[in-house]
């Protein structure tokens, strides 16, 4: 495709006679296409992007900080505002950090539900992806469909936790609450239908042919370069490379299911952007097997009222909507935590930016932002 | 300069373009209208359906909120540039509507034949397509007095987007030009009632060239790029109030006019589909008129339905995709069908 982008500069005599030079655009900290409150400061030679320089930091809410003058427990609802689209998966990182520091064993029924609540919130998060990332390009109806079924998942997150963005899903050790009454079947209608809808996505994507155009070759990053800039995520796997946690370190009973991860192979935006959408079809899979697989027993494992874990550190990852979310927590025996520190995988795809839109067009930033899909909450923390 | 002559060359003139004028006012207020329903529609959603009954008031409420909104002129602006350049864009997609005709010309039992048409000239289509190219600079003087670089981006995109553009939109229209053997739009008209066929058949190349140079001379979804909302914002970025609706409205209005325009071009305007108009004329002279001007408004809006369609389902193309089509596939298509129109008038239509 390197052939389908028509080299527009002035190659004439004329560009000695005209004077042109490069133009700084700030692109953000308030523009529609950056997701929030991202700045890219852009240097462009007509429409031709030279240099990108990302500026964070309009978010900066202390998080990790915070969390140091909080309890153990009292800390966990704070992380839920990281990746506000992907709460649980948020949550399910810190729950899961404090249990490996305390050596708690979380029972079998409550890493099923996990596993179940992780998936929805995976393909919420990726359907406002969608839904935003179409915008971009300029498809704007498909943010429309994608938050109609967005919407189905929130009134499941509400019938079960009590809330819709930021459930705060998960105590320290298990579950909260088994499924509610009627909440099963409501889930597997769901379920059902939900591969039909995204096959609707598909039809005004996926074959479009300026949907192809706009994303086929644009933003590519290989897989050397994806692995050396510690890319993770649907990023990292849309260049071809095979990571994803749930497989590689399986935690809460992932290796029970079978699922396959999607790869790309080009690294562009499309394959990004395929990744995703296979990914949501894996999720419905991990689901189904785990309601169907569903154990009997306790919903948390023994944990005290007080959390004292004893001093140490443990670093505990999962494989979260955006990527690889880790979580390295430090403790002095206390019940505050010394230090908790989070491997934020917007905040590190981000990096890619550069080697992902230099050489390409203003229209290709774009993309690429949508691409990489961030949410400055996580970025910034 | 007696009375008569008063009358004959500023009172009816005068009368006829406030007769047109009201209606389309409000067939372009209500185009924002139907293209907000019929998004909605189309989104899973009601789009505006609050203010009034159907929300049939929304294009009023829209209208008075923007006029008492603040008129900010930005401190880099070039404030004479900045404030007359949406004028540029409004007065062009308003005057176009003046030389379309629509509906068969009242013939009095004296002799006089009164059209339905403020000016009747015989380059009338040139005309349309000199106001639109006209337009332009309105969209080019606004994104460049704005003094600020998102306007700017937008309105070189316009630039080469009108160049790329103009050239296939006037090569279809030449080749119905070729076809009908006149510039005027009632003779365009009266051609394909000759000819028993809508241009749409043997035009139906330049139809399609037609359609894309006409969305993206309109600047609409996918070639919306000097707007490119979800990139640079737009050449209009700087404009608020009612500034900005004139840049709003003057979008409609083109809208409106290239859809009319495509309905006069490749339907047969104000000819009414499966009958006899010239038979039905002689019996019920007012009845035709209405029915005309019924059919007329009809085939248009299937036309403005399309505009929205497209925009409901399709991306954006990227600038230098854009001018590839442009000047790769439109253009050379539009010549080739020049060719074939001029093939088809030689052998065909002798």
């Amino acid at each position: 495709m390197a052939a389908d982008r028509t080299d527009l500069s002035v190659t004439s005599p004329l560009r000695e006679v005209l004077e042109s030079r490069e133009v700084e655009l700030n692109l953000g900290p308030q523009h529609p296409a950056t997701h929030g409150v991202y700045r890219a400061i852009v240097r462009l030679d007509g429409e031709k992007v030279v240099g990108i320089k990302s500026v964070i930091g309009y978010l900066h809410r202390g998080i990790e900080k915070w969390a140091e003058y909080r309890t153990w427990t009292q800390a966990t609802p704070i992380f839920d505002r990281l990746d506000y689209l992907g709460a649980v998966l948020n949550c399910h990182g810190y729950v899961g950090a404090v249990e490996k520091i305390l050596g708690v064993e979380v029972p079998k029924k409550a890493q099923y539900i996990r596993v179940v609540l992780d998936e929805l919130q995976r393909i919420a998060s990726h359907l406002l992806w969608l839904g935003t990332h179409g915008l971009d390009v300029g498809a704007q109806s498909v943010l429309f469909y994608a938050v109609r079924e967005r919407e189905a998942i929130m009134d499941l997150f509400e019938a079960m936790l009590g809330q819709r963005l930021l459930p705060n899903a998960y105590p320290i050790g298990g579950v909260r609450f088994d499924f509610p009454r009627g909440w099963v079947p409501v889930c597997r209608k769901f379920l059902a239908e939900f591969p039909k809808k995204v096959d609707d996505y598909e039809t005004l994507l996926t074959t479009n042919r300026i949907w192809v155009q706009r994303t086929k070759g644009v933003g590519v990053v290989s897989a050397e370069e994806a692995v050396a800039l510690s890319l993770s995520g649907p990023t990292l796997r849309g260049s071809g490379v095979n990571f994803d946690v749930r497989k590689a370190i399986p935690y809460s009973s992932y290796e029970d299911f079978d699922f396959e991860v999607p790869l790309g192979q080009n690294g562009d935006v499309y394959d990004r952007y395929l990744c995703r959408i296979r990914e949501m079809r894996q999720s419905v899979r991990i689901i189904q097997q785990a309601l169907d697989g569903m154990p009997e027993g306790e919903l948390k494992g023994k944990v005290g009222r007080i959390i004292r874990p004893p001093m140490g550190e443990a670093y505990f990852t999962v494989e979260a909507a955006k990527g690889q979310l880790g979580y390295y927590i430090v403790s002095d025996g206390a019940e505050k935590p010394w230090r908790v520190h989070v491997r934020a995988p917007s905040f590190i795809n981000l990096q890619g930016m550069e080697t992902m839109c230099k050489g390409g067009l203003i229209a290709d930033v774009v993309a690429v932002i949508g691409s990489i899909d961030i949410v400055l909450g996580e970025v910034d923390r | 300069m007696n009375f008569d002559w008063m009358t004959a060359h500023v009172g009816m003139p005068l009368l006829k373009i406030l007769i047109l004028l009201v209606p389309v006012f409000t067939v372009v207020a209500y185009m924002v209208w139907f293209e907000r329903r019929v998004l909605g529609f189309f989104q899973s959603r009601l789009g505006p359906n609050r203010v009034g009954p159907l929300g049939l008031i929304q294009p009023i409420a829209d209208g008075l909120k923007l006029l008492l909104k603040e008129d900010v002129v930005p401190a880099n602006a070039r404030p004479f540039l900045f404030k007359i350049a949406p004028i540029f864009s409004f007065f062009p997609a308003f005057v176009g509507f003046a030389v379309i005709t629509w509906a068969l010309p009242w013939v009095t039992a004296s002799g006089k034949t009164h059209g339905f048409v403020v000016a009747d000239v015989d380059l009338g289509l040139l005309v349309i397509l000199a106001l639109s190219s006209m337009g332009i600079f309105g969209i080019l003087l606004g994104g460049w007095s704005s003094g600020s670089k998102y306007p700017l981006f937008g309105s070189l995109r316009s630039a080469s987007q009108m160049l790329a553009y103009e050239v296939p939109l006037t090569f279809s229209v030449l080749s119905v030009f070729l076809l009908a053997g006149s510039f005027r739009m009632s003779d365009i008209v009266a051609a394909q009632q000759k000819l028993g066929w809508y241009f749409l058949f043997p035009g139906i190349v330049a139809f399609g060239v037609y359609l894309v140079a006409a969305v993206a001379e309109t600047n609409r979804t996918p070639f919306d790029l000097p707007e490119g909302e979800s990139e640079i914002i737009g050449f209009h970025t700087e404009y608020s109030g009612m500034r900005f609706a004139f840049y709003f409205v003057a979008e409609y209005a083109n809208v409106v006019l290239t859809s009319v325009l495509a309905a006069a071009l490749f339907l047969g305007g104000y000819d009414i589909p499966f009958v006899d108009d010239a038979a039905l004329y002689a019996a019920h002279p007012a009845l035709t008129s209405i029915l005309g001007v019924t059919a007329y408004a009809v085939k248009g809006a299937v036309f403005a339905f399309f505009f929205v369609w497209i925009r409901a389902t399709w991306p954006r193309y990227r600038y230098d995709q854009l001018l590839r089509i442009g000047w790769f596939v439109l253009f050379p298509l539009a010549l080739f069908n020049l060719l074939l129109a001029a093939l088809f008038r030689l052998w065909l239509l002798r």
